[in-house]
């Protein structure tokens, strides 16, 4: 009986995310906030408050949602170009390490400010620091900004935020699991660095053995491999307690240097975008809107700081490019977006509830991030949009 | 004549082609083949979408720009020089009732409208005959008009009417 009411929650929550999935693309808009709407609609807070059947945070939803974690950080480290970073690696570190420093630092201040504590402060500094690649990437090639200059700074910031996220999601998913005090913490982040190691040796060794591993004619047997050894390793880092996402991540850059990436983006493609937005409708399943007004404060503060200080960096790192004002006003604009890492992030930190964080703590920085994220995702694109109203602003008229 | 190519992580990849003076042409080929053209008319200008295409468009495309675009001809949307006319071609059988006859008194032109241009005979071609050049039976007649009166030929020269 339970399996046959189970079976019909996720048709719901499937059929959920078509619907609204609709919608989005009837309003021109990015699909990520309405999955995540969705899922607050059906959850036990909301539809469960009326009486009616919600859906319920079962075991299927939640791996469903850790595996479109597993490949949205796997397509990012299959489509990582480290050759673009590195002959670009001084723009690109300028107007990266602009933006790590003004954003990682201001949300460092404020979620210290806020909460009191090193481990909250170092969360909140991680959200409201990645801006989101998805839907800044959809929002370049809507407006055609792709073909223009700015797309330059935009790409390869978001590249070297990547990389900083690989990292950091890797220390702070060590300290919120495995954390405690500090001897825990640091045998926590050791344990994390030399999973990574491994698996750098595995990008660095491994491509013989990747590229023998999908050198098959057939394509059921291409995406079940693929599938098997992504979804094997990663389960494996969480088991050891380091981060999937980073183990993901890895993975995918392993095979990014076979013949095959081509061939895997193809395949995978629908894999990810499904269990990505079992993602983004569990993240809204288990948001309790009621938490999330409680928030507003929070929410309120992040947003009045955060859009400001990404305007101010990208407006920056465009200049690092050479760009006139207006296109730097661009990329300031663009980068405002924030989305699907700063959810990771924020599932990072429930996890954490009761053990390395305060319940209450975990539960408001969840919250706030997912209203933030409502926030700043709608808001970036509707200001990119609308950046021709911006110009008259600008010190200088080129 | 400079193409710069870039990846668009998540998308594909992008490929800019420097025309002349400052105009630029921006095509981004997304991995599922679509395709999207843009224009700039300079460095500072604002590019501008032009063609939006899916996978097998693109290549159709892409074919004609290079020159390499064969299909076989469709007959009916084939425009001759000829305006509405046509060229056929008929052949006179042993029992058509204008073999024997010469081509003025077989009244093809002036029953048909259409005009006997050449005579095939075997290996001889008969370019321009007379009214006075016999049609024999095994004649393929190379006949001008429209698609009418080469029905009326048809017919005619098979005898079926």
């Amino acid at each position: 009986m339970a399996a046959e009411s189970a079976l019909l929650e996720v048709g719901v929550m499937f059929a959920a995310i078509a619907a609204v999935g609709v919608l989005a693309g009837r309003l021109n808009l990015s699909p990520i906030p309405f999955y995540i709407l969705a899922g607050i609609a059906l959850n036990e807070f909301v539809l469960g408050a009326t009486g009616l059947p919600a859906v319920s945070n079962g075991e299927f939803v939640q791996i469903g949602a850790e595996l479109g974690i597993v490949f949205l950080l796997f397509f990012l480290g299959l489509e990582f170009n480290l050759d673009r970073l590195l002959a670009d690696r001084r723009r690109i570190g300028a107007a990266g390490v602009i933006d790590l420093v003004v954003n990682f630092g201001v949300g460092l201040a404020v979620g210290w400010v806020l909460f009191g504590s090193p481990l909250p402060a170092l969360l909140v500094a991680g959200v409201v620091y990645v801006s989101s690649s998805a839907i800044i990437t959809k929002s370049l090639l809507d407006l055609g900004w792709i073909a223009n200059p700015e797309s330059s700074p935009l790409l390869g910031v978001l590249v070297f935020e990547d990389l900083v996220v690989a990292v950091y999601l890797a220390v702070v998913t060590a300290l919120v699991v495995g954390g405690g005090d500090v001897g825990a913490a640091a045998r926590a982040i050791g344990v994390a660095f030399g999973f990574i190691l491994l698996l750098l040796a595995l990008v660095a060794l491994g491509t013989a053995l990747f590229e023998r591993l999908l050198d098959t004619p057939s394509s059921e047997y291409f995406i079940l491999r693929a599938v098997g050894v992504t979804v094997l390793l990663a389960g494996a880092a969480l088991a050891a307690g380091v981060s999937e996402a980073v183990a993901a991540f890895f993975v995918g850059m392993a095979f990014s240097s076979t013949e095959y990436v081509h061939d895997l983006e193809t395949a995978l493609a629908s894999i990810r975008d499904v269990f990505a937005a079992v993602f983004f409708f569990w993240i809204g399943l288990v948001t309790d809107p009621f938490v999330v007004v409680d928030a507003a404060g929070v929410i309120l503060v992040l947003v009045v700081l955060t859009a400001p200080t990404k305007l101010l960096s990208g407006f920056y790192g465009g200049r690092t490019y050479a760009l006139d004002d207006r296109r730097s006003l661009r990329v300031g604009l663009a980068m405002i977006t924030r989305g699907e890492f700063s959810l990771i992030i924020a599932a990072v930190a429930l996890s954490g509830a009761d053990g390395t964080l305060p319940a209450e703590t975990a539960r408001t920085i969840y919250a706030a991030a997912v209203g933030y994220v409502l926030v700043m995702s709608t808001l970036g694109t509707t200001l990119m949009g609308a950046s021709g109203h911006f110009d008259r602003f600008l010190p200088t008229r080129s | 004549m400079r193409v710069y190519e870039s990846e668009v992580p998540g998308v594909g990849r992008k490929f800019e082609l420097e025309l002349t003076g400052d105009e630029s042409v921006v095509v981004v080929v997304h991995h599922d083949g679509r395709c999207e053209l843009f224009h700039r008319d300079g460095p500072d200008a604002d590019a501008e979408k032009i063609l939006d295409l899916k996978g097998e468009q693109a290549n159709r495309l892409g074919s004609i720009l290079e020159g390499a675009y064969f299909e076989s001809v469709d007959v009916d949307s084939l425009s001759v020089p000829l305006g509405e006319a046509i060229i056929e071609w008929v052949e006179v059988d042993a029992d058509s009732p204008v073999a024997g006859e010469t081509l003025g008194n077989s009244k093809i032109r002036t029953a048909t409208g259409t005009s006997i241009i050449a005579i095939q005979r075997g290996e001889e071609t008969v370019a321009n005959p007379t009214p006075e050049t016999k049609l024999e039976s095994g004649d393929l007649l190379v006949a001008v008009g429209t698609r009418e009166e080469q029905a009326e030929l048809a017919t005619m020269v098979e005898g079926d009417a």
